[in-house]
């Protein structure tokens, strides 16, 4: 059984990562308008999830200034699926239970 | 170091897998197309049907010239509406970019085949009125095999993100590849 994943555990990442399956590639500041957070702690988060290899990010440019382009890798799009199969088990068991 | 073994109460984690639903729903569903986007393709394609037929039934050097500016018109506006796409939204959505620019669906690619081989046929006959027909059928299927794909993705975003598998490149990339030697041949 695949337990919840240390990386994925917070819960902006996890938004991050779920919204990431949506589109090919974001960039930077639509996401964090998206999630509502600060340029440092967006930064925090994609940083730890590029080293782990869930994302990769490339530089690039946007409305003509330069930015970073963020899009899920294969490794993240797995490790999603499993945090998120991991989270519903642990609901299906409470409900199981009740 | 992330710490390891995380914990979940059952209503944390059904409260997290929703906030991340709302989250992919927010942002799919505030994408915006670029103003006039299906109008424009459908025209763009009606004329790159349109000088398609008409080139190769010229079988000329003009000819030649004529579907490969209609092809290069086509190619300048997709490329156009997709830039615009990525600088409107802040994403890129490879889905969108295989509709558009190649009309990647079996729909998609059967309509283009089927007006373009019957523009022509009608280019061969000198009907003129048919060519612009089934020019304008063709374009209009193509662009709404494109609404239909945003819709989808609209419905669905994480289904449709992907963009043609490298397959179906290959395959339209050789049609079209054998399209143009038939015309450079038959010219």
């Amino acid at each position: 059984m695949i337990d919840l994943d240390p990386l994925i555990h917070h819960p902006a990442r996890l938004q991050l990562l779920t919204m990431l399956t949506a589109v090919s590639e974001a960039e930077f500041s639509t996401l964090r308008d998206a999630l509502e957070v600060s340029d440092s702690v967006l930064s925090k988060h994609i940083s730890a999830l590029v080293n782990a290899g869930y994302l990769r990010s490339r530089k690039g440019t946007h409305q003509g200034r330069r930015t970073t382009w963020i899009g899920l890798t294969r490794l993240g799009r797995t490790a999603l699926r499993n945090h998120v199969a991991a989270l519903r088990r642990l609901i299906d068991v409470v409900e199981g239970v009740e | 170091m992330e710490s390891n073994s995380p914990s979940r109460e059952p209503h944390e984690a059904i409260s997290e897998l929703t906030a991340a639903d709302q989250a992919r729903e927010r942002l799919a569903t505030g994408l915006q197309l670029p103003h006039g986007l299906h109008p424009l393709l459908a025209v763009t394609v009606a004329a790159q049907v349109g000088t398609a037929a008409v080139g190769i039934a010229e079988q000329t050097t003009v000819g030649l010239g004529i579907a490969l500016a209609g092809l290069a018109g086509f190619l300048g506006v997709v490329g156009w509406l997709v830039h615009r796409f990525q600088v409107i939204n802040g994403v890129r959505v490879d889905g969108l970019t295989s509709q558009v620019v190649l009309g990647a669906s079996a729909a998609s690619s059967g309509i283009y085949l089927v007006s373009l081989g019957a523009a022509t046929w009608a280019a061969f006959e000198s009907q003129w009125w048919l060519v612009a027909l089934a020019s304008a059928i063709g374009g209009v299927a193509y662009a709404l095999g494109a609404r239909r794909w945003w819709h989808a993705y609209r419905d669905d975003p994480a289904a449709h993100v992907g963009g043609a598998s490298p397959r179906v490149l290959a395959a339209l990339a050789a049609i079209a590849c054998l399209g143009l030697a038939v015309l450079v041949v038959a010219r």
